[in-house]
């Protein structure tokens, strides 16, 4: 025997795949119970897809929400807490100067921030009376010293202090933040200054100013 | 297939969006926690605690505790930890004295911040300074203290090289009130009342000085008995004096009352005061009499300095119960100098605290500069704070509400 043939089905053999003829038909698949599942099965790609997105979108705003805060911008400082003012010393008097009148230098810088507007100085004192080069307003550059001269000229002897131990200019200033006037003290050489060209002016033989 | 590789990169992005979510808030529970091991150093703290003028004392305390609470979180001083001791001097010179000794004699102690009163200042300065320990004061405003008992003689001599301050002085603050009082508010008639203690004499002494020099009329003096509460004898005074102001040299446990009783004896007159009198409590005590009631005090007002806006946050957020006052910042900006003198000595000593360092920091005190609360803080020859601003408060319903505000630029 040299060849083998097929080997034939025995008794209670059969081949798989080939119902017998007394086997119940093989039940087809179990239909989707719910109307959901159904369309889930239906559509599964696309609320897939869908599903997807919510989770990136509930992700993405929950982001959004929980961003760290931006901080709203610093306002600018307030004029007064970025301007110095210096006093430099007596200075000539303009040749147009009114009688009893005196001249003195500062200078006014601004430390930073947005530009300042010097809108007005004053001093105290009701017996004097003051003028300033440049003209007011001025705007400042931040920075640069700007050099004011101030004339004073004293009206009324009675109404000025000959020896004041601290006496100011008042400057109105003015940025994007605020208008304030403010105090400038300038210290004992000013003090000294201004006494001294007071005593002057009022002096009973200075007929006219002692101008410097 | 498409469809697919959409889904597949859907998910992942969201997946990653929702990595970075987790990530984000996670923010707040990072640093915090106070040095780890290391060095510590010890900030002393002396103020009125307890007592009339505790409001006042308090907010120096919290504030210097939130100075090193923020050093220590920032770790501003590599490998120290800062940390205060607070005592109580219940405004006596004599207890402020034993607390500068007690400080002396803690080896950790490497600066103190305080005291309030300048009459205290006096018992502890000598303390201090016998032992190399450097003093800043947020609150001290008589000029002697840096200056010299002849200060207003032309001879300004520092007495003591380890004593600062933050605050501005009465040299500048008396005359600033004059200078208001009778050119602004056109008050010529002055009663001048102190309660004879260093700060309150010394005010009045500066403000009196240069009120009469602008021309304006003493129309009385007194000195009141700052134990008691009925003045009731020196408001009668002020009423037959013809004055249209009242100048009080001292603090505010007897200006209010003081205040209030003037007024109840008719003299509808405000009264003006500085730094002492500048406390929520002074407003209380003086009751509805005293709206129109002036003050002068030191610094700027704290909404207008973009330097304070942290440290005011800060403080809220601490949760300490009571406010800051008038000398919160100027604490703070006391207790931040001492401790940017101990970062450059450790700094210049490899890493580590040198053997002699309560003289090292007394001497790089002199020479410390930064940004403040308060604004820029050093100190010049005497010691004195180099930024001198001052403002004018008025009693506006239940709130002092500024008024003026000035800076020195000599």
């Amino acid at each position: 025997m040299s060849g083998v043939g097929p080997v034939e089905p025995g008794e209670g053999t059969r081949a798989w795949d080939i119902p017998g003829p007394g086997t119940p038909p093989e039940p087809s698949p179990e239909p989707p119970r719910g109307r959901l599942a159904q369309t889930y099965t239906r559509h599964r790609r696309v609320v897939l897809s869908i599903a997807a997105a919510a989770v990136l979108l509930a992700g993405g705003g929950y982001l959004y929400a929980t961003r760290p805060e931006q901080a709203p911008p610093d306002p600018p400082p307030y004029p007064s807490q970025v301007v110095g003012i210096t006093y430099l010393g007596p200075e000539p008097s303009p040749d147009n100067a009114p009688p009893k009148s005196f001249s003195i230098g500062v200078e006014l810088t601004v430390q930073s921030g947005p530009q300042v507007t010097v809108l007005r100085i004053t001093q105290p004192y009701a017996g004097l009376s003051l003028a300033s080069v440049p003209r007011l307003p001025f705007r400042t550059r931040t920075g640069f010293p700007h050099k004011i001269n101030i004339t004073m000229q004293v009206t009324e002897c009675a109404q000025v202090p000959t020896n004041a131990g601290l006496p100011f200019l008042d400057v109105t200033l003015r940025n994007m933040r605020a208008i304030q006037v403010h105090s400038f003290i300038l210290g004992e050489r000013y003090a000294h200054d201004l006494s001294e060209a007071v005593q002057g002016a009022c002096s009973t033989n200075s007929a006219t100013a002692p101008k410097r | 297939m498409r469809q697919r590789s959409l889904i597949a990169i859907t998910a992942a992005l969201a997946a990653g969006a929702l990595t970075l979510t987790a990530c984000g808030s996670r923010d707040d529970d990072g640093g915090g926690s106070s040095g780890d091991g290391g060095t510590t150093v010890v900030i002393g703290v002396d103020a009125p605690l307890t007592g009339d003028l505790s409001a006042l004392g308090l907010g120096i305390k919290n504030s210097v505790d939130l100075a090193t609470k923020q050093a220590n979180k920032e770790k501003v001083v590599d490998g120290i930890t800062f940390k205060i001791e607070a005592l109580d001097d219940q405004a006596q010179p004599s207890s402020g004295q034993q607390n500068a000794t007690k400080l002396v004699a803690n080896k950790d102690v490497l600066g103190a911040v305080g005291p309030l009163n300048s009459s205290v200042a006096e018992s502890m300065q000598k303390v201090f300074d016998d032992a190399k320990l450097v003093q800043v004061s947020p609150a001290n405003t008589n000029p002697a203290l840096t200056q010299g008992q002849n200060w207003n003689g032309g001879e300004k001599a520092r007495p003591y090289k380890s004593y600062f301050r933050t605050a501005t002085t009465d040299a500048i603050q008396g005359p600033y009130a004059a200078q208001y009082v009778y050119n602004d508010a056109k008050k010529t008639k002055a009663f001048v009342i102190d309660d004879k203690k260093t700060y309150g004499a010394g005010l009045a002494a500066t403000f009196s000085d240069e009120y009469k020099k602008l021309g304006g009329k003493i129309v009385g003096t007194e000195h009141i008995d700052p134990e008691t509460k009925d003045f009731s004898a020196v408001a009668t005074k002020v009423k037959n004096s013809g004055a249209d102001v009242v100048y009080y040299g001292g603090e505010y446990p007897q200006a209010g009352p003081l205040s209030k009783q003037i007024k109840a004896a008719g003299a509808k007159i405000p009264l003006v005061g500085g730094d002492g009198i500048y406390s929520a409590d002074f407003i209380s005590l003086a009751g509805a009499s005293g709206a129109g009631d002036l003050a002068t005090s030191v610094g700027a007002p704290v909404e207008e300095l973009p330097s304070a806006k942290e440290f005011v946050a800060n403080y809220k957020a601490a949760g300490y119960k009571d406010a800051y006052e008038a000398y919160g910042g100027y604490s703070y900006d006391s207790a931040w100098a001492i401790i940017q003198a101990v970062k450059k000595v450790v700094e210049d000593n490899n890493g580590e605290l040198p053997d002699d360092a309560r003289a090292k920091v007394t001497e790089a005190m002199q020479n410390v500069s930064f940004d403040g609360v308060t604004g820029k803080v050093s100190f010049d020859e005497f010691g004195d704070a180099t930024n001198k601003q001052l403002t004018v408060y008025s009693v506006e319903g239940t709130d002092w509400s500024p008024v003026k505000s000035g800076t020195y630029e000599g």
